[in-house]
Protein backbone atom coordinates (compact mmCIF):
# COMPACT_ATOMS: atom_id res chain seq x y z
CA UNK A 1 0.00 0.00 0.00
CA UNK A 2 1.57 3.59 -0.97
CA UNK A 3 2.26 5.64 1.46
CA UNK A 4 -0.46 8.46 1.39
CA UNK A 5 -3.58 5.46 0.95
CA UNK A 6 -1.87 3.98 4.02
CA UNK A 7 -2.36 6.87 6.02
CA UNK A 8 -5.45 7.24 4.60
CA UNK A 9 -6.79 3.77 5.72
CA UNK A 10 -5.03 4.21 9.25
CA UNK A 11 -7.36 7.40 9.46
CA UNK A 12 -10.11 5.97 8.54
CA UNK A 13 -9.70 2.96 10.66
CA UNK A 14 -8.83 4.92 14.12
CA UNK A 15 -12.16 7.30 13.36
CA UNK A 16 -14.48 4.12 12.89
CA UNK A 17 -12.81 1.43 15.02
CA UNK A 18 -14.90 2.65 17.81
CA UNK A 19 -18.36 2.55 16.08
CA UNK A 20 -17.85 -0.17 14.54
CA UNK A 21 -16.34 -2.05 18.28
CA UNK A 22 -19.62 -0.70 19.82
CA UNK A 23 -21.96 -1.88 16.94
CA UNK A 24 -19.63 -5.52 17.34
CA UNK A 25 -20.81 -5.53 21.16
CA UNK A 26 -24.52 -5.26 20.00
CA UNK A 27 -24.16 -7.80 17.66
CA UNK A 28 -22.38 -10.15 19.60
CA UNK A 29 -24.96 -9.82 22.62
CA UNK A 30 -22.02 -8.67 25.09
CA UNK A 31 -19.22 -10.94 23.95
CA UNK A 32 -16.44 -8.00 23.69
CA UNK A 33 -13.71 -10.25 22.72
CA UNK A 34 -15.67 -11.51 19.79
CA UNK A 35 -16.63 -7.70 19.16
CA UNK A 36 -13.21 -7.52 18.87
CA UNK A 37 -11.81 -10.16 17.20
CA UNK A 38 -14.79 -9.16 14.36
CA UNK A 39 -13.47 -5.48 14.54
CA UNK A 40 -10.04 -6.29 13.52
CA UNK A 41 -11.39 -8.69 10.73
CA UNK A 42 -13.90 -5.80 9.46
CA UNK A 43 -10.96 -3.92 9.21
CA UNK A 44 -8.68 -6.68 7.46
CA UNK A 45 -10.80 -6.81 4.94
CA UNK A 46 -11.08 -3.23 4.39
CA UNK A 47 -7.08 -3.09 4.16
CA UNK A 48 -7.10 -5.35 1.59
CA UNK A 49 -9.49 -3.82 -0.39
CA UNK A 50 -9.12 -0.27 0.83
CA UNK A 51 -8.36 1.29 -2.46
CA UNK A 52 -11.57 0.25 -3.84
CA UNK A 53 -13.49 1.30 -0.68
CA UNK A 54 -12.03 4.99 -0.63
CA UNK A 55 -13.24 5.46 -3.90
CA UNK A 56 -17.56 4.31 -3.16
CA UNK A 57 -19.40 7.00 -1.54
CA UNK A 58 -19.50 5.72 1.93
CA UNK A 59 -16.86 3.78 3.28
CA UNK A 60 -18.04 4.09 6.66
CA UNK A 61 -21.36 2.69 5.86
CA UNK A 62 -19.80 0.54 3.63
CA UNK A 63 -17.39 -1.29 6.97
CA UNK A 64 -20.70 -1.50 8.93
CA UNK A 65 -21.91 -3.43 6.34
CA UNK A 66 -18.75 -5.88 6.52
CA UNK A 67 -18.94 -6.00 10.13
CA UNK A 68 -22.66 -7.34 10.03
CA UNK A 69 -21.74 -10.22 7.61
CA UNK A 70 -18.43 -10.86 9.39
CA UNK A 71 -20.78 -11.54 12.59
CA UNK A 72 -23.27 -13.94 10.07
CA UNK A 73 -20.42 -15.39 8.93
CA UNK A 74 -19.24 -16.20 12.20
CA UNK A 75 -22.27 -17.72 12.87
CA UNK A 76 -22.90 -19.91 10.64
CA UNK A 77 -19.55 -21.54 11.14
CA UNK A 78 -20.70 -22.36 14.56
CA UNK A 79 -23.12 -24.87 15.25
CA UNK A 80 -26.77 -23.73 14.51
CA UNK A 81 -27.70 -23.60 18.21
CA UNK A 82 -28.33 -20.11 19.34
CA UNK A 83 -25.86 -18.94 21.75
CA UNK A 84 -27.50 -17.92 25.21
CA UNK A 85 -25.03 -15.38 27.10
CA UNK A 86 -24.12 -17.63 29.64
CA UNK A 87 -22.06 -15.14 31.71
CA UNK A 88 -22.95 -11.53 32.21
CA UNK A 89 -21.33 -9.10 29.71
CA UNK A 90 -18.39 -7.79 30.89
CA UNK A 91 -18.97 -4.08 30.96
CA UNK A 92 -18.33 -1.28 34.24
CA UNK A 93 -21.67 -1.84 35.93
CA UNK A 94 -21.54 1.60 37.61
CA UNK A 95 -23.51 3.33 35.58
CA UNK A 96 -27.23 4.09 36.43
CA UNK A 97 -28.12 1.98 32.84
CA UNK A 98 -25.97 -1.08 34.26
CA UNK A 99 -29.68 -2.90 34.70
CA UNK A 100 -31.13 -1.63 31.11
CA UNK A 101 -27.80 -2.57 29.52
CA UNK A 102 -27.71 -6.29 31.43
CA UNK A 103 -31.09 -6.92 30.40
CA UNK A 104 -31.04 -5.62 26.99
CA UNK A 105 -27.67 -7.39 26.49
CA UNK A 106 -28.84 -10.61 27.85
CA UNK A 107 -32.34 -10.40 25.54
CA UNK A 108 -30.26 -9.48 22.02
CA UNK A 109 -28.37 -13.14 23.56
CA UNK A 110 -31.22 -14.98 22.91
CA UNK A 111 -32.24 -13.76 19.41
CA UNK A 112 -31.13 -16.24 16.18
CA UNK A 113 -28.14 -14.53 15.10
CA UNK A 114 -30.08 -13.44 11.71
CA UNK A 115 -33.00 -11.28 13.59
CA UNK A 116 -29.81 -10.09 15.97
CA UNK A 117 -28.73 -8.63 12.95
CA UNK A 118 -31.86 -6.93 11.73
CA UNK A 119 -32.24 -5.73 14.87
CA UNK A 120 -28.79 -3.89 14.87
CA UNK A 121 -29.21 -2.68 11.50
CA UNK A 122 -32.11 -1.11 11.79
CA UNK A 123 -32.56 0.00 15.44
CA UNK A 124 -29.23 0.78 16.14
CA UNK A 125 -27.65 1.76 12.52
CA UNK A 126 -31.38 2.71 11.62
CA UNK A 127 -31.03 1.39 8.51
CA UNK A 128 -34.15 0.97 6.04
CA UNK A 129 -35.59 -2.34 5.47
CA UNK A 130 -33.93 -2.65 2.34
CA UNK A 131 -30.83 -0.92 3.14
CA UNK A 132 -30.98 -3.86 6.00
CA UNK A 133 -31.56 -6.71 3.21
CA UNK A 134 -28.25 -5.78 1.31
CA UNK A 135 -26.67 -5.65 4.05
CA UNK A 136 -27.28 -9.30 5.05
CA UNK A 137 -27.82 -10.47 1.47
CA UNK A 138 -31.36 -11.01 1.76
CA UNK A 139 -34.86 -10.30 0.89
CA UNK A 140 -36.99 -7.32 2.36
CA UNK A 141 -39.65 -9.46 3.08
CA UNK A 142 -37.02 -11.79 4.53
CA UNK A 143 -36.17 -8.96 7.12
CA UNK A 144 -39.82 -7.61 7.28
CA UNK A 145 -40.54 -10.93 8.58
CA UNK A 146 -37.26 -11.25 11.15
CA UNK A 147 -38.23 -7.53 11.99
CA UNK A 148 -41.59 -8.81 13.50
CA UNK A 149 -40.67 -11.74 15.16
CA UNK A 150 -37.42 -10.07 16.88
CA UNK A 151 -39.51 -7.10 17.90
CA UNK A 152 -42.25 -9.90 19.23
CA UNK A 153 -39.54 -11.66 21.11
CA UNK A 154 -37.91 -8.73 22.44
CA UNK A 155 -41.19 -7.11 23.95
CA UNK A 156 -41.64 -10.68 25.93
CA UNK A 157 -38.12 -10.21 27.07
CA UNK A 158 -37.87 -6.54 27.54
CA UNK A 159 -41.36 -6.04 28.42
CA UNK A 160 -43.16 -3.16 26.90
CA UNK A 161 -41.28 0.10 28.56
CA UNK A 162 -38.07 -1.46 27.15
CA UNK A 163 -36.37 -0.42 29.91
CA UNK A 164 -37.70 2.86 30.23
CA UNK A 165 -37.94 2.33 34.25
CA UNK A 166 -33.81 2.58 34.25
CA UNK A 167 -33.63 5.73 32.72
CA UNK A 168 -31.85 8.17 35.62
CA UNK B 1 -34.48 9.31 18.45
CA UNK B 2 -36.26 8.25 15.41
CA UNK B 3 -36.54 4.94 14.32
CA UNK B 4 -37.13 5.64 10.76
CA UNK B 5 -37.01 9.63 9.22
CA UNK B 6 -36.91 10.44 5.43
CA UNK B 7 -36.93 7.94 3.00
CA UNK B 8 -36.33 5.31 5.39
CA UNK B 9 -39.60 6.02 6.35
CA UNK B 10 -40.60 2.34 5.42
CA UNK B 11 -42.72 0.94 8.99
CA UNK B 12 -45.39 2.11 10.30
CA UNK B 13 -44.13 3.82 14.13
CA UNK B 14 -44.22 1.60 16.98
CA UNK B 15 -43.50 3.09 20.05
CA UNK B 16 -41.58 -0.31 21.42
CA UNK B 17 -39.10 -0.14 18.74
CA UNK B 18 -38.09 3.54 19.21
CA UNK B 19 -37.97 2.60 23.19
CA UNK B 20 -35.69 -0.45 21.88
CA UNK B 21 -33.81 1.93 19.66
CA UNK B 22 -33.12 4.32 22.49
CA UNK B 23 -32.09 1.40 24.55
CA UNK B 24 -29.74 0.10 21.78
CA UNK B 25 -28.33 3.47 21.60
CA UNK B 26 -27.64 4.07 25.32
CA UNK B 27 -26.25 0.53 25.86
CA UNK B 28 -24.17 0.85 23.05
CA UNK B 29 -22.51 4.06 23.37
CA UNK B 30 -21.20 2.32 26.74
CA UNK B 31 -19.07 -0.10 25.42
CA UNK B 32 -15.05 1.67 24.78
CA UNK B 33 -12.28 -0.15 23.29
CA UNK B 34 -8.96 0.87 22.49
CA UNK B 35 -9.46 2.40 19.07
CA UNK B 36 -5.51 2.57 18.08
CA UNK B 37 -5.14 -1.04 19.19
CA UNK B 38 -8.30 -2.15 17.12
CA UNK B 39 -7.13 -0.26 13.70
CA UNK B 40 -3.61 -2.20 14.40
CA UNK B 41 -4.75 -5.19 14.49
CA UNK B 42 -7.23 -5.12 11.88
CA UNK B 43 -3.85 -3.21 9.33
CA UNK B 44 -2.04 -6.58 10.92
CA UNK B 45 -4.78 -8.99 9.67
CA UNK B 46 -5.25 -7.13 6.39
CA UNK B 47 -1.45 -7.35 5.63
CA UNK B 48 -1.86 -11.16 6.49
CA UNK B 49 -4.77 -11.40 3.81
CA UNK B 50 -3.14 -9.93 0.86
CA UNK B 51 -0.01 -11.94 1.21
CA UNK B 52 -2.05 -14.95 1.26
CA UNK B 53 -4.14 -14.16 -1.43
CA UNK B 54 -0.52 -13.29 -3.61
CA UNK B 55 0.70 -16.86 -2.78
CA UNK B 56 -2.76 -18.42 -3.71
CA UNK B 57 -2.86 -16.57 -7.43
CA UNK B 58 1.16 -17.29 -7.64
CA UNK B 59 -0.47 -21.28 -7.17
CA UNK B 60 -2.98 -20.63 -9.64
CA UNK B 61 -5.65 -21.35 -7.28
CA UNK B 62 -7.89 -18.49 -8.65
CA UNK B 63 -11.06 -19.49 -7.57
CA UNK B 64 -10.26 -17.94 -3.96
CA UNK B 65 -7.72 -15.29 -5.43
CA UNK B 66 -8.20 -11.61 -6.16
CA UNK B 67 -8.94 -10.67 -9.81
CA UNK B 68 -8.33 -7.54 -11.36
CA UNK B 69 -10.71 -6.89 -14.43
CA UNK B 70 -10.30 -3.15 -15.90
CA UNK B 71 -8.41 -1.32 -13.62
CA UNK B 72 -10.80 -2.09 -10.63
CA UNK B 73 -10.07 -5.27 -8.10
CA UNK B 74 -12.81 -7.47 -7.63
CA UNK B 75 -13.22 -10.12 -5.30
CA UNK B 76 -13.90 -13.70 -6.61
CA UNK B 77 -16.72 -15.90 -5.91
CA UNK B 78 -15.16 -16.96 -2.74
CA UNK B 79 -15.10 -14.27 -1.02
CA UNK B 80 -18.57 -13.34 -1.71
CA UNK B 81 -20.27 -15.03 0.90
CA UNK B 82 -19.37 -12.66 3.58
CA UNK B 83 -18.31 -9.34 1.84
CA UNK B 84 -20.30 -7.21 0.28
CA UNK B 85 -19.01 -5.55 -3.04
CA UNK B 86 -19.22 -1.61 -2.68
CA UNK B 87 -21.29 0.71 -5.48
CA UNK B 88 -19.78 -0.29 -9.10
CA UNK B 89 -16.98 1.84 -10.32
CA UNK B 90 -17.30 3.01 -13.72
CA UNK B 91 -16.06 0.54 -15.85
CA UNK B 92 -15.99 -2.24 -13.85
CA UNK B 93 -18.06 -5.51 -13.95
CA UNK B 94 -18.00 -8.62 -11.97
CA UNK B 95 -16.72 -11.77 -13.37
CA UNK B 96 -16.92 -14.77 -11.77
CA UNK B 97 -15.05 -18.01 -12.44
CA UNK B 98 -17.44 -20.30 -12.80
CA UNK B 99 -20.55 -18.55 -15.10
CA UNK B 100 -20.31 -17.33 -18.33
CA UNK B 101 -23.65 -16.34 -18.15
CA UNK B 102 -24.66 -13.02 -19.20
CA UNK B 103 -25.65 -10.43 -16.39
CA UNK B 104 -29.29 -9.65 -15.91
CA UNK B 105 -29.87 -5.51 -16.58
CA UNK B 106 -32.37 -3.16 -15.68
CA UNK B 107 -33.60 -3.01 -19.56
CA UNK B 108 -33.63 -6.55 -19.39
CA UNK B 109 -36.10 -6.73 -16.54
CA UNK B 110 -38.23 -3.92 -17.11
CA UNK B 111 -38.95 -5.19 -21.05
CA UNK B 112 -39.56 -8.66 -19.97
CA UNK B 113 -42.20 -7.14 -17.28
CA UNK B 114 -43.47 -5.24 -19.65
CA UNK B 115 -44.23 -8.05 -21.96
CA UNK B 116 -45.60 -10.25 -19.51
CA UNK B 117 -48.41 -7.65 -18.12
CA UNK B 118 -52.07 -7.89 -19.62
CA UNK B 119 -53.42 -5.18 -21.48
CA UNK B 120 -53.06 -1.39 -20.08
CA UNK B 121 -50.59 1.07 -20.20
CA UNK B 122 -47.41 1.48 -18.34
CA UNK B 123 -45.06 4.93 -16.69
CA UNK B 124 -42.57 5.42 -14.65
CA UNK B 125 -40.54 2.34 -15.46
CA UNK B 126 -37.41 1.95 -13.37
CA UNK B 127 -34.95 -1.16 -12.81
CA UNK B 128 -32.04 -2.58 -11.40
CA UNK B 129 -29.42 -5.12 -12.87
CA UNK B 130 -27.45 -7.93 -11.60
CA UNK B 131 -23.81 -5.65 -11.59
CA UNK B 132 -25.59 -3.35 -9.28
CA UNK B 133 -24.74 -2.54 -5.17
CA UNK B 134 -26.89 -5.61 -4.67
CA UNK B 135 -26.65 -7.76 -7.26
CA UNK B 136 -30.62 -8.75 -7.05
CA UNK B 137 -32.49 -7.26 -10.10
CA UNK B 138 -35.62 -5.24 -10.15
CA UNK B 139 -38.17 -3.54 -11.99
CA UNK B 140 -41.11 -1.41 -10.80
CA UNK B 141 -43.48 0.49 -13.08
CA UNK B 142 -46.60 1.87 -12.49
CA UNK B 143 -49.23 -0.44 -14.35
CA UNK B 144 -52.89 1.07 -14.89
CA UNK B 145 -55.67 -0.94 -17.30
CA UNK B 146 -58.27 1.14 -17.55
CA UNK B 147 -59.57 0.86 -13.36
CA UNK B 148 -56.63 3.36 -11.98
CA UNK B 149 -53.00 3.13 -11.79
CA UNK B 150 -51.58 0.79 -9.38
CA UNK B 151 -47.74 0.33 -8.40
CA UNK B 152 -46.15 -2.99 -9.61
CA UNK B 153 -42.48 -4.64 -9.23
CA UNK B 154 -40.67 -7.42 -9.31
CA UNK B 155 -37.38 -8.85 -7.87
CA UNK B 156 -35.38 -11.50 -8.54
CA UNK B 157 -32.58 -13.60 -5.80
CA UNK B 158 -31.56 -16.36 -4.35
CA UNK B 159 -31.90 -18.11 -1.24
CA UNK B 160 -30.41 -21.16 0.16
CA UNK B 161 -32.53 -24.22 -0.86
CA UNK B 162 -34.48 -25.09 2.40
CA UNK B 163 -33.58 -22.54 4.81
CA UNK B 164 -34.78 -20.32 6.84
CA UNK B 165 -35.79 -17.87 4.31
CA UNK B 166 -36.88 -20.27 2.16
CA UNK B 167 -39.37 -21.31 4.28
CA UNK B 168 -40.42 -18.07 5.36
CA UNK B 169 -40.68 -16.83 1.70
CA UNK B 170 -43.22 -19.84 1.07
CA UNK B 171 -45.28 -20.74 4.12
CA UNK B 172 -48.39 -18.63 4.90
CA UNK B 173 -47.69 -16.45 7.84
CA UNK B 174 -49.68 -17.14 11.49
CA UNK B 175 -52.78 -15.33 10.72
CA UNK B 176 -51.94 -14.22 14.55
CA UNK B 177 -48.76 -12.75 13.72
CA UNK B 178 -49.23 -11.07 10.75
CA UNK B 179 -52.60 -9.52 9.14
CA UNK B 180 -53.97 -10.64 5.86
CA UNK B 181 -56.55 -11.78 3.51
CA UNK B 182 -56.11 -14.75 1.85
CA UNK B 183 -52.90 -17.09 1.49
CA UNK B 184 -51.66 -20.01 -0.55
CA UNK B 185 -48.85 -22.07 -0.81
CA UNK B 186 -48.51 -24.69 -3.46
CA UNK B 187 -45.86 -27.22 -4.90
CA UNK B 188 -45.49 -26.66 -8.66
CA UNK B 189 -44.72 -29.54 -10.64
CA UNK B 190 -41.23 -28.95 -11.29
CA UNK B 191 -40.91 -28.64 -7.52
CA UNK B 192 -40.72 -25.28 -6.68
CA UNK B 193 -43.55 -23.65 -4.14
CA UNK B 194 -45.59 -20.30 -4.81
CA UNK B 195 -46.84 -18.42 -1.86
CA UNK B 196 -49.40 -16.01 -3.27
CA UNK B 197 -50.37 -13.90 -0.18
CA UNK B 198 -53.09 -11.20 -0.03
CA UNK B 199 -52.15 -8.63 2.87
CA UNK B 200 -51.63 -4.96 3.68
CA UNK B 201 -48.83 -2.35 3.19
CA UNK B 202 -49.17 -1.35 7.06
CA UNK B 203 -49.67 -3.94 9.03
CA UNK B 204 -51.76 -2.29 11.23
CA UNK B 205 -53.71 -0.82 8.17
CA UNK B 206 -54.18 2.77 9.23
CA UNK B 207 -53.71 2.91 5.43
CA UNK B 208 -55.62 0.40 3.71
CA UNK B 209 -52.99 0.34 0.93
CA UNK B 210 -53.47 -3.39 -0.22
CA UNK B 211 -50.07 -5.46 -1.15
CA UNK B 212 -49.83 -8.29 -2.99
CA UNK B 213 -47.42 -10.61 -3.11
CA UNK B 214 -46.42 -13.94 -5.37
CA UNK B 215 -43.13 -15.62 -3.93
CA UNK B 216 -41.56 -18.24 -5.97
CA UNK B 217 -38.54 -20.20 -4.41
CA UNK B 218 -37.49 -23.12 -6.79
CA UNK B 219 -35.95 -26.55 -5.58
CA UNK B 220 -32.25 -24.60 -6.38
CA UNK B 221 -33.26 -21.49 -4.10
CA UNK B 222 -34.08 -19.45 -7.22
CA UNK B 223 -36.40 -16.69 -5.07
CA UNK B 224 -39.02 -14.39 -7.47
CA UNK B 225 -40.75 -12.11 -5.72
CA UNK B 226 -43.61 -10.03 -7.41
CA UNK B 227 -45.74 -7.40 -5.80
CA UNK B 228 -48.49 -5.16 -6.51
CA UNK B 229 -50.40 -2.61 -4.43
CA UNK B 230 -53.67 -0.81 -5.39
CA UNK B 231 -51.89 2.77 -5.15
CA UNK B 232 -49.58 4.38 -7.69
CA UNK B 233 -47.03 3.68 -5.19
CA UNK B 234 -45.52 1.42 -2.20
CA UNK B 235 -45.79 4.30 0.34
CA UNK B 236 -47.92 7.54 1.09
CA UNK B 237 -49.81 7.53 -2.51
CA UNK B 238 -53.50 7.43 -2.29
CA UNK B 239 -55.48 4.44 -2.64
CA UNK B 240 -56.57 4.70 -6.76
CA UNK B 241 -58.82 1.03 -6.53
CA UNK B 242 -60.10 -1.16 -4.26
CA UNK B 243 -57.92 -4.18 -5.08
CA UNK B 244 -54.71 -4.39 -7.24
CA UNK B 245 -54.92 -4.92 -10.80
CA UNK B 246 -53.61 -8.58 -11.52
CA UNK B 247 -55.82 -11.34 -9.86
CA UNK B 248 -54.23 -13.90 -7.86
CA UNK B 249 -53.99 -16.09 -10.31
CA UNK B 250 -52.51 -13.81 -12.69
CA UNK B 251 -50.14 -12.68 -9.99
CA UNK B 252 -48.60 -16.55 -9.23
CA UNK B 253 -48.28 -17.04 -13.42
CA UNK B 254 -46.10 -13.85 -13.55
CA UNK B 255 -43.80 -15.24 -10.77
CA UNK B 256 -43.86 -18.54 -12.27
CA UNK B 257 -43.30 -16.86 -15.62
CA UNK B 258 -39.93 -19.25 -17.23
CA UNK B 259 -38.05 -15.75 -18.10
CA UNK B 260 -37.37 -14.82 -14.71
CA UNK B 261 -35.67 -18.20 -13.88
CA UNK B 262 -33.52 -17.90 -17.09
CA UNK B 263 -32.29 -14.48 -15.08
CA UNK B 264 -32.26 -16.06 -11.85
CA UNK B 265 -30.32 -18.83 -13.76
CA UNK B 266 -27.22 -15.95 -13.65
CA UNK B 267 -27.12 -14.98 -10.22
CA UNK B 268 -24.36 -16.52 -8.05
CA UNK B 269 -25.88 -19.34 -5.86
CA UNK B 270 -26.55 -17.85 -2.01
CA UNK B 271 -24.14 -18.54 0.97
CA UNK B 272 -25.69 -22.40 2.21
CA UNK B 273 -27.02 -21.38 5.82
CA UNK B 274 -27.81 -24.14 8.51
CA UNK B 275 -31.59 -24.25 8.97
CA UNK B 276 -33.15 -22.89 11.62
CA UNK B 277 -33.41 -25.62 14.30
CA UNK B 278 -37.21 -26.66 14.49
CA UNK B 279 -39.27 -25.73 17.73
CA UNK B 280 -40.25 -29.00 19.01
CA UNK B 281 -40.98 -27.43 22.27
CA UNK B 282 -43.57 -24.67 20.69
CA UNK B 283 -46.33 -26.83 20.32
CA UNK B 284 -46.09 -28.21 23.34
CA UNK B 285 -45.67 -25.28 25.17
CA UNK B 286 -49.19 -24.26 23.01
CA UNK B 287 -50.68 -27.38 24.37
CA UNK B 288 -50.12 -26.59 27.60
CA UNK B 289 -51.26 -23.49 27.88
CA UNK B 290 -54.45 -24.27 26.05
CA UNK B 291 -55.13 -27.18 28.43
CA UNK B 292 -54.90 -24.58 31.93
CA UNK B 293 -57.36 -22.51 29.82
CA UNK B 294 -60.39 -21.83 32.67
CA UNK B 295 -63.48 -23.45 32.08
CA UNK B 296 -65.89 -21.53 29.67
CA UNK B 297 -62.95 -19.81 27.75
CA UNK B 298 -62.00 -21.69 24.47
CA UNK B 299 -58.56 -21.57 22.41
CA UNK B 300 -60.02 -20.07 19.30
CA UNK B 301 -56.54 -20.42 17.75
CA UNK B 302 -52.61 -21.84 19.21
CA UNK B 303 -49.22 -21.05 17.92
CA UNK B 304 -45.48 -21.33 18.51
CA UNK B 305 -42.61 -19.30 16.90
CA UNK B 306 -40.16 -21.16 18.78
CA UNK B 307 -38.47 -23.79 21.08
CA UNK B 308 -39.67 -21.19 24.51
CA UNK B 309 -42.57 -19.00 23.22
CA UNK B 310 -46.69 -19.80 22.02
CA UNK B 311 -49.80 -18.39 22.08
CA UNK B 312 -53.63 -19.12 22.48
CA UNK B 313 -56.37 -16.45 21.17
CA UNK B 314 -58.78 -17.36 23.78
CA UNK B 315 -62.58 -16.42 23.95
CA UNK B 316 -65.06 -16.74 27.07
CA UNK B 317 -67.85 -15.31 24.52
CA UNK B 318 -67.68 -12.02 24.90
CA UNK B 319 -64.69 -11.46 22.35
CA UNK B 320 -61.20 -12.79 21.36
CA UNK B 321 -57.96 -12.69 23.75
CA UNK B 322 -54.48 -13.05 23.10
CA UNK B 323 -52.34 -15.05 25.31
CA UNK B 324 -48.83 -15.77 25.50
CA UNK B 325 -46.18 -17.44 27.54
CA UNK B 326 -42.40 -17.89 27.45
CA UNK B 327 -41.04 -20.54 29.02
CA UNK B 328 -37.47 -19.81 29.44
CA UNK B 329 -34.72 -21.60 31.21
CA UNK B 330 -31.48 -20.49 32.64
CA UNK B 331 -32.90 -17.29 33.84
CA UNK B 332 -31.54 -17.26 37.31
CA UNK B 333 -28.62 -14.81 36.57
CA UNK B 334 -31.50 -11.89 35.60
CA UNK B 335 -33.44 -12.45 38.22
CA UNK B 336 -32.58 -9.25 40.29
CA UNK B 337 -33.33 -7.36 37.14
CA UNK B 338 -36.52 -8.87 35.93
CA UNK B 339 -37.68 -9.25 39.84
CA UNK B 340 -37.19 -6.08 41.87
CA UNK B 341 -38.09 -5.16 45.41
CA UNK B 342 -41.41 -5.82 44.87
CA UNK B 343 -41.57 -9.14 43.76
CA UNK B 344 -43.39 -11.65 46.00
CA UNK B 345 -41.43 -14.59 47.03
CA UNK B 346 -43.64 -17.71 47.18
CA UNK B 347 -42.39 -20.39 50.05
CA UNK B 348 -41.38 -22.43 47.80
CA UNK B 349 -39.00 -19.66 46.73
CA UNK B 350 -40.66 -18.85 43.40
CA UNK B 351 -40.88 -15.21 42.69
CA UNK B 352 -43.74 -13.59 41.02
CA UNK B 353 -44.15 -9.81 40.00
CA UNK B 354 -47.69 -8.53 38.39
CA UNK B 355 -48.16 -6.03 35.49
CA UNK B 356 -51.02 -4.37 34.39
CA UNK B 357 -50.53 -1.79 31.78
CA UNK B 358 -51.40 -0.37 28.57
CA UNK B 359 -50.30 -2.60 25.08
CA UNK B 360 -48.80 -1.40 21.78
CA UNK B 361 -51.73 -0.18 20.44
CA UNK B 362 -53.67 2.59 22.59
CA UNK B 363 -56.42 0.93 22.81
CA UNK B 364 -54.68 -2.35 24.38
CA UNK B 365 -54.29 -3.52 27.52
CA UNK B 366 -51.49 -6.04 28.33
CA UNK B 367 -51.48 -8.21 31.28
CA UNK B 368 -48.80 -9.96 32.63
CA UNK B 369 -47.93 -12.45 36.04
CA UNK B 370 -43.90 -13.36 36.01
CA UNK B 371 -42.59 -15.73 37.59
CA UNK B 372 -38.93 -17.40 38.59
CA UNK B 373 -38.82 -20.86 40.15
CA UNK B 374 -35.80 -21.86 42.17
CA UNK B 375 -34.81 -23.61 38.89
CA UNK B 376 -34.06 -20.79 37.09
CA UNK B 377 -37.47 -21.62 34.96
CA UNK B 378 -39.04 -18.14 33.97
CA UNK B 379 -42.78 -18.51 33.29
CA UNK B 380 -44.21 -15.14 31.99
CA UNK B 381 -47.48 -15.12 30.61
CA UNK B 382 -49.41 -12.32 29.20
CA UNK B 383 -52.96 -11.17 27.94
CA UNK B 384 -54.27 -8.74 26.06
CA UNK B 385 -58.24 -7.35 25.12
CA UNK B 386 -57.29 -8.13 21.32
CA UNK B 387 -57.24 -10.98 19.10
CA UNK B 388 -53.56 -9.84 18.60
CA UNK B 389 -50.84 -7.44 19.65
CA UNK B 390 -51.55 -5.60 16.61
CA UNK B 391 -55.40 -5.71 16.05
CA UNK B 392 -57.78 -3.64 17.56
CA UNK B 393 -58.95 -4.09 21.06
CA UNK B 394 -61.96 -6.40 20.97
CA UNK B 395 -63.01 -6.35 24.39
CA UNK B 396 -62.07 -3.79 27.68
CA UNK B 397 -60.18 -5.79 29.62
CA UNK B 398 -58.46 -9.52 28.73
CA UNK B 399 -60.66 -12.82 29.06
CA UNK B 400 -58.60 -13.88 31.98
CA UNK B 401 -58.28 -12.55 35.50
CA UNK B 402 -54.99 -11.41 37.07
CA UNK B 403 -55.55 -14.41 39.12
CA UNK B 404 -56.22 -17.09 36.58
CA UNK B 405 -53.40 -15.72 34.89
CA UNK B 406 -50.85 -16.55 37.85
CA UNK B 407 -52.67 -20.00 38.08
CA UNK B 408 -51.80 -20.36 34.55
CA UNK B 409 -48.24 -19.39 35.38
CA UNK B 410 -47.66 -21.38 38.69
CA UNK B 411 -49.60 -24.66 36.96
CA UNK B 412 -46.98 -27.33 38.13
CA UNK B 413 -47.10 -28.72 34.18
CA UNK B 414 -44.98 -26.22 33.18
CA UNK B 415 -42.19 -27.88 34.69
CA UNK B 416 -43.56 -31.68 32.91
CA UNK B 417 -41.99 -30.20 29.90
CA UNK B 418 -38.51 -30.85 30.74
Amino acid sequence: MRQARADEYAEFAAARAGHLYRSACLLTAGDTHLAEDLVQETLGRIYVSWRRVARVGNPAGYAQTVLARAFLAHHRRRSSTERVTATLPDVAAASGDATLRVTLLDALGRLPAKDRAVVVLRYWEDRSIQETADAMNTSPAAVRTRCVRALARLRDLLGEDVGEYARP
Amino acid sequence: MPVDHGPHLDTPPDPFADRLSRALHRTGGAFDADRRALAAGGAARGRRKRLLRRTALAGGTAAVAAVCLGGTLLLAPGDRDDTPRPAPVAGSRTATASSTAAPVTADRMIATLKGLLPEGTVSDARGGGSGGRTAAPFAQLVFDDGKGAAALSVGLGRVAPGGDDARQLTECPDKVLAAYDACTSERQPDGSVVRVLKGYEYPDRRVDTRLWTADLVSADGAHVSVSEWNAAAEKDAPVTRPEPPLTAAELRDLATAPAWRDAVGSLPAAEEVTAAPAAPGGWRIAGVLAALMPDGVKVAARGSQDSEFAYVVADDGKGASYVQVNVQPGMSDVAGELFGSGAETLPDGTLVAEHQGPGDRGDLVMWTVDTLRPDGRRIVVSAFNAASQTTAATRATPALTMGQLRAIALSSRWLALG
